[in-house]
């Protein structure tokens, strides 16, 4: 000991409680082992898989990394959850023999991205932009559980980047890792009323997607088959009040996005803009609140840019939008094979790079 | 790392199994100072530059001011100015360096200067704060007497970085930690288990309570855009108060069980707070390694309460202020190290005018008291939680009861939270309030320990958790 006359007088000791700790261990083993299978069942019983990745910041970075790296095929999606939802990877890669990487999130405005790509001198790839008319026109820029994206893959800890593949690991065996079905959510799920117009967090966004490998993002099946989580997710995408957007905010999204394009076309990149399919009241509201001619056709026109709304074109309709947002499994894949075949017939950038006959 | 994440417990369980290795007692303490290193650089990794240099430059100093204890006083403290001086001086770039600046503008412009300062883009090294406390009372102690230079530098270095309680205490003394260095030991199985349930109450602390029950309820109230009502803004001040002890203190317990499940005692930080009778057992319960590091490093080397009582009072408000900025670069840290200075002084005061020094004996004199010290502790942390005084005036407007129509904020299930988490909180902190949890525990069916222990990692596991940093890393 370096100074015995001092150091040792105010030495930390800890008693050890007088219990049977090795019993009591044993039985927490026993009881949170089958806890924990009970639960896992309980899960699955509900619609959960192992497989299912979630989402999250961490997994996004993992993606963006692949095109600073340039480990990727040139094609990147960004937008918000209906472009997430409605493309779909394998289809993507079958007709132009390009695999996207894909960026979108769900609830958040992708115009931060697409700043962040024109910014980026080393991007000269094709950008798909999914355009959900009350997210991208507006000002809102996202759920906070994904604020700073745009800049986290960069500044991401090693031990976060560490945490996310073991927590990968363990997803692909246990079903109940969601996190729309923790217990602080089941919680919040608890319907009671409230005091003046309080509808959250009942009415927040409860588990509306499944996420695989490379961020494939399908509706979840929970949504397709159970008429109660259908119902409250067409809920909590309102209210439906049918207010005009402002003109403003429409003007900034314009300018910004014609600015990004200028810049990403500047270098021999694309901007490509895609219009998913709403339904339902979801779809009546935003033809009142952000009117075509307003919003995408103005889009258009000042970008100079190529894009495909569903609205226009026949192989687009009759999709099956089950809460009014987004495409069920089976119709993302129609949707895809649609809107990249348009793409790849008419956008001259896709056209002239295609690895593959288009519906081959 | 933080220890809610997949990532510690990975760690750990590394770190333990090479703990446990028949390898010689110099080796294993190696191992532990490199894992303590990897525990901070997984944070980010250029920092822990700084804990080299803290290391490296109190390591030297403090042999330099014993070497002069018997030439010169002079050169005594100017080798303890060089460690405040980079000690303070990182801490002062890092912590305080924007506040400073904004603070410098805003004087510059109320004398018509307008001096626009260059954007301070640096990011804060986690527990910095906690470690330059730590090092600096090494120095300290062997400038005023109280101990000599260390001889092992690997024991010196472990005791700046064992990760344990490296980024959030609690702060150790060199003679609370260091001597358990010296000689080898083993955690006996017991050990291991008890620390093992420390960790798991520290986590169910942390993820369920603090993360999963009360978040939501302190950032909706905290985050209204206008007035909030007499109930919503006393359930959202109650919520924070929960969960900023249930996250400190959880953090607390994890980094003792984890010290424990490696065969070290690190000092309790927390003793069933939110029962205490007054201010100043306020202090002697809530972050006790802090309290006592400003009364030993602070209050007392300013004179304490020996030269006179204006210079009581006056040391009393400074310790306090300084505590308060302690905790963070804005002023409302400071009015809240203030608001409690207030209150140690106003007590000192009433005692001192009474004759009243020690605890109520009536139990219900007791329980008025309590509540009494509760609810003005509530109003501080207002101050605590809010980010400006903008902010916080609106919270206080509306636990007065002044805050007109203000439209509800805060869902009946957010209430129900509230209510019941805060009850079982302040009902435990009662019940435990002279006994620690070892005593409880003992005295406990073995079988009803067990059940809760399962209860509460069952609970930590289906929460998940998201990894959430702890609130006092920040500091």
């Amino acid at each position: 000991m370096s100074n015995p006359d001092t150091l040792g007088k105010e030495v930390t000791r800890r008693a050890i409680p007088v219990t049977r700790l090795v019993a009591i261990g044993w039985l927490v083993l026993a009881l949170v082992t089958a806890g924990v299978i009970g639960w896992e069942l309980q899960m699955r019983s509900i619609g959960l898989v192992a497989g299912d990745l979630d989402d999250s910041k961490a997994q996004w970075a993992v993606e963006r990394r692949k095109i600073a790296s340039g480990d990727y095929d040139d094609v990147v999606v960004i937008g918000s959850s209906r472009i997430l939802f409605d493309t779909n990877l394998d289809v993507w890669q079958e007709l132009t023999g390009r695999r996207p990487i894909q960026l979108a999130l769900a609830g958040t405005n992708p115009r931060p991205m697409l700043a962040d790509f024109a910014a980026d001198p080393e991007f000269k790839g094709l950008l798909v932009v999914g355009v959900t008319p009350d997210i991208f026109f507006g000002d809102w820029l996202g759920i906070p559980v994904f604020a700073g994206v745009v800049d986290y893959w960069k500044d991401q800890s090693p031990s976060e980047r560490f945490g996310n593949q073991v927590g990968v690991f363990l997803s692909r065996h246990l079903a109940f890792l969601d996190s729309s079905y923790t217990l602080t959510a089941l919680i919040d799920q608890v319907n009671l009323p409230n005091r003046g117009e309080i509808v959250r967090p009942y009415l927040d966004v409860w588990k509306v997607w499944e996420t695989t490998d490379d961020r494939q993002t399908f509706l979840w099946s929970g949504i397709e088959n159970n008429k109660r989580l259908r119902e409250h997710a067409r809920m909590a995408w309102g209210p439906f009040d049918g207010r005009l957007m402002e003109e403003a905010p429409i003007t900034r999204a314009c300018e910004e996005a014609t600015d990004a394009v200028k810049k990403i076309r500047a270098r021999g990149g694309e901007v490509v803009f895609i219009r998913s399919p709403s339904a339902g009241l979801y779809y009546e509201n935003e033809l009142h609140s952000a009117p075509r001619a307003r919003t995408w056709d103005r889009l258009l026109r000042e970008t100079g840019a190529y894009g495909v709304n569903f609205e226009d074109y026949p192989a687009m309709q009759g999709l099956d939008v089950p809460e009014w947002s987004h495409l069920s499994r089976d119709s993302a894949k129609k949707f895809t094979r649609a809107y990249v075949g348009e793409l790849a017939k008419d956008l001259p950038w896709l056209r002239s790079r295609l690895r593959t006959e288009v519906g081959s | 790392m933080v220890f809610n994440s997949l990532t510690f417990i990975v760690f750990f369980v590394m770190v333990l199994l090479l703990h446990r290795l028949p390898l010689s007692w110099t080796t294993k303490k190696a191992n532990l100072l490199v894992a303590s290193y990897v525990f901070y650089a997984a944070w980010n990794p250029p920092f822990v530059l700084l804990l080299w240099i803290s290391t490296i430059v109190d390591w030297f100093i403090a042999r330099g001011i014993y070497a002069a204890r018997d030439k010169s006083a002079m050169r005594r403290r100017a080798w303890l100015l060089i460690s405040l001086a980079a000690n303070l001086g990182f801490l002062g770039f890092f912590k305080y360096g924007e506040f400073l600046l904004k603070n410098w503008q805003l004087l510059m412009a109320s004398f018509g200067i307008d001096y626009q300062p260059v954007a301070w883009n640096i990011v804060l090294p986690v527990g910095i704060s906690f470690y330059t406390f730590q090092t600096m009372s090494y120095t300290l102690d062997v400038y005023l007497g109280r101990s000599k230079p260390l001889k092992s530098f690997l024991d010196f270095s472990l005791f700046v970085t064992f990760f344990p309680q490296l980024v959030a205490g609690p702060i150790v003394r060199p003679g609370q930690l260091v001597p358990q260095f010296a000689v080898e030991k083993y955690a006996t199985r017991d050990q291991i288990l008890w620390g093992l349930g420390l960790m798991t109450l520290g986590l169910f602390e942390k993820i369920v309570i603090a993360d999963g029950g009360l978040a939501s309820t302190a950032d909706a109230v905290f985050g209204a855009q206008g007035p909030v009502g007499f109930a919503d803004a006393w359930l959202g001040t109650l919520a924070f108060s929960g969960q900023i002890f249930c996250d400190f203190a959880g953090y607390s317990t994890i980094a003792i069980g984890t010290g424990l499940c490696l065969g070290f005692a690190l000092p309790n930080n927390f003793r069933m707070p939110y029962a205490a009778l007054g201010f100043s057992d306020f202090w002697r319960r809530w972050h006790i390694s802090l309290s006592t590091w400003l009364r030993d490093y602070l209050y007392v080397p300013l004179g304490g309460n020996r030269k006179g009582e204006a210079r009581t009072y006056v040391n009393l408000m400074l310790t306090m202020l300084l505590g308060g900025l302690w905790h963070g670069a804005n002023w409302t840290f400071v009015a809240w190290g203030g608001l409690h200075g207030l209150y140690l002084a106003g007590e000192r005061w009433i005692r001192d005018r009474t004759g009243i020094h020690g605890e109520p004996v009536r139990w219900i004199n007791r329980l008025a008291l309590g509540l009494l010290t509760y609810a003005l502790v509530n109003v501080t942390w207002v101050f605590f939680r809010a980010h400006t005084f903008g902010g916080a005036a609106q919270i206080l407007q509306g636990m007065a009861g002044l805050a007109g129509d203000a439209e509800p904020v805060l869902a009946t299930i957010y209430m129900i939270k509230v209510a019941v988490l805060i009850t079982c909180i302040v009902a435990t902190h009662w019940l435990m309030r002279d006994r620690d949890i070892e005593q409880v525990v003992s005295r406990t069916p073995w079988w009803l320990t067990g059940l809760a222990c399962a209860a509460m990692l069952f609970a930590v596991i289906i929460t998940q958790g998201s990894g959430t940093a702890f609130i006092y890393f920040q500091f």
